[in-house]
């Protein structure tokens, strides 16, 4: 597959260092263990559960514009399917590890496959995920097949990508259920987190194929035609996000009841309030949309792979700031005083062995997609007949 | 010799010391056999001088000791194990943190039992205020449903468990705790920074037996291996104690606290001092409105 050269190469070597110093993490983790972590039993879920939210969104949301060809058979998105699938395969992984990760006793995941409480959202999400990624390595294998010409695999394509639909609509909401299910966190106890979770995820797969076809794939008139509806989409479910965000924030804002606003005012306002108004609203936000009003950079490959990373830098952080601040707000007034110890602390931040696993599976999720394009056969046929 | 010419007599001095310890040793006795120190008395003759109610004679720890001891003897789902803190008696000494600490030998991060401090007004009309902060043991608990592979239950006994080794520590139950109540061990010894010095201090190598050896927690012994093992990596929070019950001891912080205003037994015992004191109209609960129904109640 053609591709812009320079960016490759200069992906391949970020992925590659990104991927070594994640090595160094992996390392630490596994052989020191939870210690060098900042989160603890205040803030309990760190870097590592925003960016497994964060991942999991790209994977599924990957697997809604993979449909646009595999299920919908539209003609305007052929060979751009298994581009979006392979990003799926990269990225589940990607999330799974990364979860895993932060278990205090990774060994025993197997308990959630045999010895399952199936009324917790986190082992439905366990299931689920689990399930999600078989339906995507099947999904694959049946695009392999007709890309080498086998039309009996079409049927069975369909069918296995509506169950992948399905799932990624569910389990996108389902980790906003993850959230939303504790009754006593006021800023994630509402039924909006596992209805906005699903249009991040779109949002977030949308990002992610105007970087692979912007910067991956050949020059021509029809990757032009899918730019262009890929960032009006885009442009559109940023609009709809600004929406979520405003009534979110407003509305805990008016209300004034303490836990719920002080919550927003750590995001907006608090150490890290720059993340939010520099990075999340300002890349991640303002200036997509502001340059995707413009025609011109809608259908720029270069332009659409440098709005597509700041789509994705600014979901990343508005995970991150739906995860810490709800955390960081003491559960009961004078708690974080009345006993200190190591991880008895809620003021967050992530720790340099955090930051390198999560570099590190970044790394290696973009070094799967760029090997997989270069060296997996499939990705060198032409796609013209898959779509009908 | 001199000293074999005297004769043995007991200076007076010596006498209140052997009174004084002898009384010490049978309250303690009577204090760990559950037996009440007004259990032996000779009777009063009721013509002479009326009768003091026994119960509000009788230290209040020795009351709830015959209590537990009666509930005992019941089958565990007819008990209804529940704490009183009165916050009026607490004095913010910390004792039952402490003795939590080391009855359940907990690590460096993890409590049970922390003590919460407010101070209240404005000079000069200041007070300070004490919230002894166990685990709420609700009897809806937001924690437990929350588990994926069902490591945290409600034992028979209304008790909000931890199954050590069921646990595989995502800690999605401490997220779901409205109170703070759990925490997690992330495998740290107080003795482990400490200076080796043999034969000058208790160094590390000695210091650190104490805190590798077992403890009881659930019963079962748990020790703290060098590598990753329960209850390292898992979710740990106050359980009533159930070792102590269940061998007829009240909870390490009931029994240390100096205030005695920590109160503990079996609110299906309509005679049990917890029973009398959550029918009191200043009994209150933390977070009433989340509806979890904690069963640690405070009087205000």
């Amino acid at each position: 597959m053609k591709s812009e050269p320079n960016i490759k190469k200069i992906i391949y070597l970020l992925g590659a260092a990104a991927f070594a110093f994640g090595l160094w993490g992996f390392y630490l983790r596994f052989f020191v263990g939870e210690r060098m972590v900042n989160y603890g039993s205040y803030v309990v879920w760190g870097l590592w559960v925003a960016m497994y939210l964060f991942y999991g969104g790209i994977s599924t949301g990957s697997m809604m514009i993979a449909s646009l060809e595999y299920l919908f058979g539209m003609r305007l998105f052929k060979g751009s399917g298994k581009i979006a699938l392979w990003g799926a395969v990269v990225t589940m992984p990607a999330a799974l590890v990364t979860i895993a990760m932060d278990l205090g006793h990774m060994e025993r995941i197997w308990k959630v496959f045999f010895q399952p409480n199936l009324f917790s959202v986190m082992a439905q999400l366990v299931w689920g995920y689990s399930i999600f990624m078989a339906v995507l390595l099947a999904a694959l294998w049946l695009v392999i097949r007709l890309e080498s010409g086998k039309q009996d695999a079409r049927p069975w394509l369909r069918f296995v990508m509506g169950i992948g639909l399905f799932l990624s609509i569910f389990l996108s909401g389902g980790v906003g259920a993850l959230l939303g299910v504790n009754a006593s966190r006021e800023a994630w106890h509402t039924a909006m987190l596992p209805a906005q979770f699903p249009v991040f995820s779109l949002l977030s797969g949308c990002a992610l194929m105007l970087i692979l076809l912007g910067w991956f794939t050949p020059a021509d008139e029809k990757r032009a035609q899918q730019l262009r509806v890929l960032s009006i989409g885009l442009l559109i479910l940023l609009m709809v996000k600004a929406y979520y965000l405003w009534v979110d924030y407003s509305q805990a804002l008016y209300a004034g009841t303490p836990v719920a606003s002080e919550a927003v005012s750590l995001v907006l306002f608090g150490r890290f309030g720059w993340a939010f108004w520099l990075l999340q609203l300002g890349l991640g936000m303002l200036f997509p949309i502001v340059f995707l009003l413009f025609t011109r950079f809608q259908q720029n490959p270069f332009w659409s792979g440098v709005l597509g990373v700041a789509v994705l830098v600014g979901i990343a952080v508005a995970r991150a700031n739906i995860i810490f601040p709800m955390l960081s707000i003491p559960e009961l007034e004078g708690l974080a005083h009345a006993f200190t110890g190591p991880h008895l602390n809620y003021d967050y931040y992530p720790s340099l062995m955090e930051w390198a696993v999560t570099l590190g599976v970044t790394g290696g999720a973009a070094l799967a997609w760029l090997l997989g394009v270069d060296f997996l056969p499939f990705f060198k046929t032409n796609s013209q007949e898959v779509a009908q | 010799m001199a000293d074999e010419e005297k004769p043995n007599r007991i200076s007076r001095r010596n006498f209140f010391k052997i009174v004084g310890v002898a009384g010490a040793a049978l309250a303690s006795r009577q204090l760990l056999h559950g037996r009440p120190a007004a259990a032996n008395r000779p009777a009063i003759e009721p013509a002479e001088l009326p009768a003091p109610p026994a119960k509000a004679d009788a230290d209040i720890l020795l009351r709830m000791q015959e209590e537990l001891a009666r509930a005992l003897k019941k089958p565990p789902a007819e008990r209804r194990w529940v704490m009183v803190i009165d916050l009026r008696k607490c004095v913010g000494c910390h004792a039952c943190t402490i003795a939590c600490v080391a009855e359940n030998k907990l690590p460096p991060g993890v409590v049970y039992r922390p003590v919460i401090e407010k101070e209240i007004g404005t000079y000069p009309n200041v007070s300070r205020l004490f919230v002894p902060r166990p685990c709420m043991q609700c009897e809806k608990p937001p924690c437990t449903p929350v588990c994926p592979v069902n490591a945290t239950y409600t034992n028979e006994e209304g008790v909000v468990v931890v199954d050590y080794e069921q646990c595989i520590g995502c800690r999605a139950c401490i997220t779901a705790c409205p109170y703070g109540a759990r925490t997690s061990d992330f495998g740290y010894t107080y003795t482990e920074e400490t200076p080796v010095a043999d034969g000058l201090i208790l160094g590390r190598e000695k210091a650190d037996d104490y805190e590798r050896a077992s403890n009881f927690e659930y019963g079962k012994g748990y020790d703290r291996p060098g590598e990753h093992g329960s209850p390292i990596g898992n979710a740990r929070k106050c359980h009533f104690c159930l070792h102590r019950l269940h061998e007829g001891l009240l909870p390490a912080c009931v029994t240390t606290c100096i205030g005695r205003a920590t109160l503990f037994g079996d609110a299906n015992d309509p005679d049990s001092v917890v029973a009398e004191m959550i029918s009191k109209p200043n009994v209150t609960v933390l977070k009433e409105e989340l509806g979890t129904k904690p069963r640690v109640y405070y009087l205000v």
